[in-house]
């Protein structure tokens, strides 16, 4: 056993060591800077590898790094794609290991920050150039307790109502502007015998996805986020508890016992065509697309309920996951040659066409009609998905304690200030204001 | 009337062999053993004594990690919750999963040719891989697209068409069930090969004796089914208490709806692998510390109260 | 025999009736295999149009499944083989001998079936990184034959103890050593408890995809189950090539049960006209 010990605390010195010794500020990192993708001067061959947990991807990413490896001859990018349940684990025992990846995609905000005290991430201050990246975006990929910077942000999601455009014709509806059109319309596609939401409540963590949705605007998205990261509000507040009320109310426009729909069962309601809307991430594109090809998509953002704070509809967004250097790495230096790269426009266009979703990088062109529209919505009213965005550096989350508080009240057990006071008790034991 | 079995009466140990035979058959496995299961388990256990940053570790901080997990939310809640159901589960598992397995086992023993062909069928489902019973049974229990309620709806009992897996009282419930779906193969085999290990001439003598069916049973074949039945409880209770791929592929690692399928695997799971807090290794370790020491203990008490029963039998 | 008496029809209904709630996912999961994705999206309980194999295509050439299929056999087979070699020697002795080390010993084995699966992931991510076992087959079969023990040993031991000492001192009397006694004598007579134990070993370990998918790095390494976790993605599901995939990981099992289980009854039958 003191074997045992002692080489676990080898292992920890180890770590210890090796983070003394990875590249600070001082480093010639010039360099590094400039070449991005410029044509650079062949190269010893290089082999760089890449972890992700998106297997869904793999094709689409080795097309776009084909790119890469043209104007950088010699350097090939070895693109491999982990089941996404395991993906944590395997990462941080990947990078502890010696046969780690030389990159990987890291999870944004709270999920990262293990892996930033474990010394196992490069800082890239200096060494990258952010210009291009959306900077409220690098929160994703900054270490809480240093304030340094590990990744480079590689995609967004948004919050949006997704619908069947052919439902809506048949019935004659239209997008609503006002919260009065919004529940006409619920009620109409309800008549039409339609199911007018589909919402997998079973599945915890779609629900305070839906309740970005159906209620940032009631409790006032950016404004109160400020509040509540300043410590002059929490979640107790009227507003955030009226905002979880709607919630409740919305229920009326979803199947009886949506407390038994599955997630999986909710997206089949809307790509087979029983329910005409779907309250979603714009990461159901892609899943929407190849399931139900045949159909017309449209979204909007849900319009502003009475007393609501803001004056305008919002759409809730965050970053999805950063790309991030291994300090173990023994081609660092290709590796940020890559990671500039992946902090360009060019990549960032090459994302949004192949991968299609959006990128991190600010000022693209989205050819797609629907992320088209999924942008511009996004841009007239942007708010963070606080649950996830702010709530994830402790345990236990945020998204998880209202998304089992919302179950609880869909089944009846818990009043809408109810979850409320469980989310904000349970984030209290590690969430300090004013940080 | 008191049988003596001809298999009953002998001791059954040598007490002779010598000590040299005993260790060079057993050395192979404690090799084996040693290398990846002790030292593994205890160098993980350690774990739980230190403080973390992600796979970094820190100080020694003694008993810390489980004041944490006893006193602080989400565990101090979550824990007992957890813990309840694992509990609820053996039960269940107790109660449906052995005694339909040990009647199936009783039912097949005569049933001549199709034995194997109902033994195949009900044992199937344990080859399924634990990556899509969650996903096959979300969908035979969904409320919309599943075969279970549109069933019951058509034979008109449309009121048992609950949302299983969504309410809580009847969540935890399916899972004892999909369980027992999966595992039944297992006490009815079990239970199989002993039945099959009483000598017919037993029975029949009997049977021409006057005895009835259920004396039979009662006064011949359960007691010799008792180490049977020790060895499939025991596996029932660990299992049980470490359930973790059905409760995860149904409910999701936060055990949905509202914790209501929370085990303790699934508890360690999502503190291991999907906490925002950055010491999780240590608290995590200490939740299996715990788990295990419970196990550990009530496994010996079972056992050795199980050896007293056998041994009281057979010494009769 | 009253096979054919009518009291026998409740009894047999009831079995089929059970029969199709044990089978009915599996049903499910082999029809599934026949269609798209986008037909289980509209339709996810359809019976299939047509029997179309584009999706085992996919799974065994554009997947590498052969790669896998391969793997998987070579490590469960090796480990099954291994572990209850092992399990069976040291069944013998706790069964057989009354010395208070063995008895220790044979609790200390049993302990490790308390160990959850994904606890000591790091300790052995560590372990195989310093002896260089990651992505190396054998150590998967290690540890794979390790974890068999707990189980083996308490079934194997159980059933030891209920053969009849006769045998073995007769043996004893004629002059045979315990290694003799041990191969030519017990082994056949426990025959239904090691195909119980290979059964109930091999399956886990074959399915398994938690271990393979730390330990086993390397593509060229992966074992089916790994291989099937690849069509999972974070939020979109291959669900065609995963159920064809899941079908040709399931069929081997399924010739292993039923081949074992004719072992199980001509072992029983054995047994009894001892």
């Amino acid at each position: 056993m003191r074997k045992a010990l002692s080489a676990l605390g080898l292992i920890g010195v180890a770590a210890l060591v090796l983070t003394g010794c990875a590249p600070a500020a001082d480093e010639p990192a010039e360099e590094a800077t400039t070449s991005a993708s410029a044509t650079a001067e062949p190269v010893d061959p290089v082999t760089l590898t890449m972890w992700s947990w998106r297997t869904e991807d793999v094709e689409k990413y080795n097309t776009i790094f084909d790119v890469y490896e043209a104007a950088n001859p010699g350097v090939t990018v070895e693109f491999e794609a982990f089941l996404n349940t395991e993906y944590n684990q395997l990462l941080a025992t990947g990078l502890e290991g010696s046969d780690g990846p030389d990159l990987a995609m890291v999870r944004a905000y709270g999920g990262v920050q293990a892996l930033i005290e474990a010394g196992q991430l490069l800082p890239i201050d200096g060494l990258v150039d952010t210009g291009s990246v959306e900077q409220s975006l690098l929160a994703a990929a900054t270490g809480r307790t240093d304030g340094n910077l590990y990744g480079v942000p590689f995609a967004t999601q948004t919050l949006q109502m997704f619908y069947n455009k052919g439902i809506f014709d048949e019935l004659g509806v239209t997008e609503p502007t006002t919260w009065d059109e919004f529940i006409a319309l619920n009620e109409a596609i309800a008549a039409g015998g339609y199911t007018p939401m589909a919402l997998g409540a079973k599945d915890s963590w779609m629900l305070p996805i839906f309740h970005e949705i159906v209620g940032a605007a009631r409790y006032g998205g950016p404004e109160f986020r400020d509040e509540l990261l300043a410590g002059t509000s929490d979640f107790t507040d009227a507003d955030y508890v009226a905002s979880i009320q709607i919630v409740d109310d919305m229920t009326e426009y979803m199947v009886d016992d949506v407390i038994g729909v599955a997630y999986a069962d909710s997206q089949i309601q809307f790509t087979a065509g029983t329910a005409a809307q779907f309250p979603g991430g714009s990461f159901e594109l892609g899943n929407f697309t190849t399931q139900a090809p045949d159909m017309e998509l449209g979204v909007y953002l849900v319009p502003t309920p009475p007393n609501a704070v803001s004056s305008k509809p919002l759409a809730a967004g965050w970053a999805d996951g950063s790309f991030a250097i291994n300090t173990k790495s023994e081609n660092q230096e290709a590796a940020l040659n890559l990671l500039n790269w992946l902090a360009s426009e060019e990549f960032g266009q090459l994302f949004v066409d192949e991968v299609k979703q959006f990128s991190a990088i600010k000022g693209l062109t989205y050819s797609d009609p629907v992320m088209k529209e999924m942008n511009e919505l996004f841009a007239s009213g942007p708010t963070a998905y606080i649950n996830l965005v702010d709530m994830r550096y402790g345990d236990p989350t945020g998204s998880t304690l209202i998304g089992e508080g919302i179950q609880s009240m869909f089944l009846g057990d818990m009043s809408a200030s109810g979850v409320a006071d469980k989310l904000q008790e349970g984030i209290s034991t590690w969430f300090t204001p004013g940080a | 009337m008191s049988m003596k079995m001809k298999t009953g009466n002998k001791p059954r140990q040598h007490g002779k062999m010598p000590i040299l035979i005993g260790t060079a058959f057993v050395i192979p496995a404690l090799a084996l053993f040693s290398v990846f299961i002790l030292y593994p388990l205890t160098t993980a256990l350690s774990y739980s004594f230190f403080s973390w940053k992600g796979t970094l570790r820190g100080e020694f901080i003694g008993l810390e990690n489980y004041v944490t997990v006893f006193t602080r939310a989400p565990f101090d809640e979550a824990l007992p919750n957890a813990f309840s159901h694992n509990l609820l589960l053996f039960a269940g598992a107790m109660v449906f999963q052995n005694s339909i397995g040990l009647a199936l086992a009783v039912v097949l023993h005569k049933i001549g040719r199709v034995k194997r062909l109902f033994q195949t069928m009900f044992t199937l489902p344990y080859l399924v891989s634990p990556l899509v019973v969650g996903y096959l049974w979300s969908l035979m229990l969904s409320p919309l697209f599943g075969p279970v309620n549109a069933t019951l709806k058509k034979i008109g009992l449309g009121e048992f068409a609950l949302p299983w897996l969504g309410d809580p009282t009847t969540a935890i419930w399916a899972i004892v069930f999909i369980t027992a779906w999966q595992w039944i193969g297992f006490p009815m085999l079990l239970y199989g090969a002993a039945l099959g290990g009483i000598p017919e001439e037993v029975t029949e003598a009997a049977e021409i004796d006057g005895a009835s069916g259920s004396k039979r049973f009662r006064l011949i074949t359960f007691p010799l089914l008792l180490p049977a039945l020790g060895t499939v409880s025991i596996l029932t209770f660990i299992g049980a208490m470490e359930s973790f791929p059905i409760p995860y592929a149904v409910g999701g690692s936060t055990g949905a709806p509202a914790g209501a399928t929370d085990v303790m695997a699934l508890l360690f799971y999502r503190t291991a692998f999907e906490s925002g807090d950055v010491g999780s290794i240590g608290t995590s370790s200490a939740l299996a510390m715990l788990l295990f020491l419970f196990i550990f203990g009530v496994a010996v008490v079972l056992r050795t109260s199980l050896a007293r029963a056998e041994r009281k039998l057979y010494d009769e | 025999m009253r096979k054919f008496s009518i009291l026998n029809a409740p009894k047999h209904v009831l079995l089929w009736i059970y029969a199709i709630v044990s089978l009915s996912p599996l049903v499910i999961m082999v029809m599934n295999s026949f269609r798209t994705t986008q037909q289980m999206a509209t339709d996810p309980l359809g019976l299939p149009e047509s029997f179309n194999l584009v999706s085992y295509q996919k799974a065994w050439i554009t997947a590498s499944f052969e790669t896998y299929f391969l793997n998987s056999m070579f490590v469960t087979i090796t480990s099954v083989f291994i572990g209850t070699a092992v399990s069976l020697m040291a069944a013998y002795v706790f069964a057989r001998s009354k010395r208070r080390v063995f008895a220790i010993l044979e609790g200390l084995f049993l302990s490790g079936l308390l160990l959850p699966v994904f606890l000591a992931i790091l300790p052995i991510f560590y372990l195989f990184d310093a002896l260089g076992l990651i992505s190396n087959l054998w150590g998967l079969i290690m540890v794979y034959s390790a974890l068999s023990i707990p189980f083996s040993s308490f079934i194997l031991a159980a059933f030891f103890r209920q053969l009849p000492i006769d045998l073995e001192e007769a043996a004893r009397i004629d002059g045979a050593g315990y290694f003799r006694t041990f191969f030519s004598i017990l082994l056949p007579l426990v025959r239904p408890a090691i195909a119980t134990v290979v059964v109930f070993r091999f399956v886990p370990i074959w399915n398994d995809f938690f271990y393979p998918l730390m330990l086993m790095r390397d593509r060229s390494a992966y074992t089916l189950p790994v291989g099937l976790t690849r069509f999972f993605g974070e939020y979109q599901t291959d669900w065609a090539t995963l159920f064809a995939g899941l079908t040709i990981t399931t069929i081997p099992l399924v010739i292993l049960f039923l081949v074992a289980s004719k072992q199980l009854v001509s072992g029983l039958t054995a047994g009894m006209s001892k």
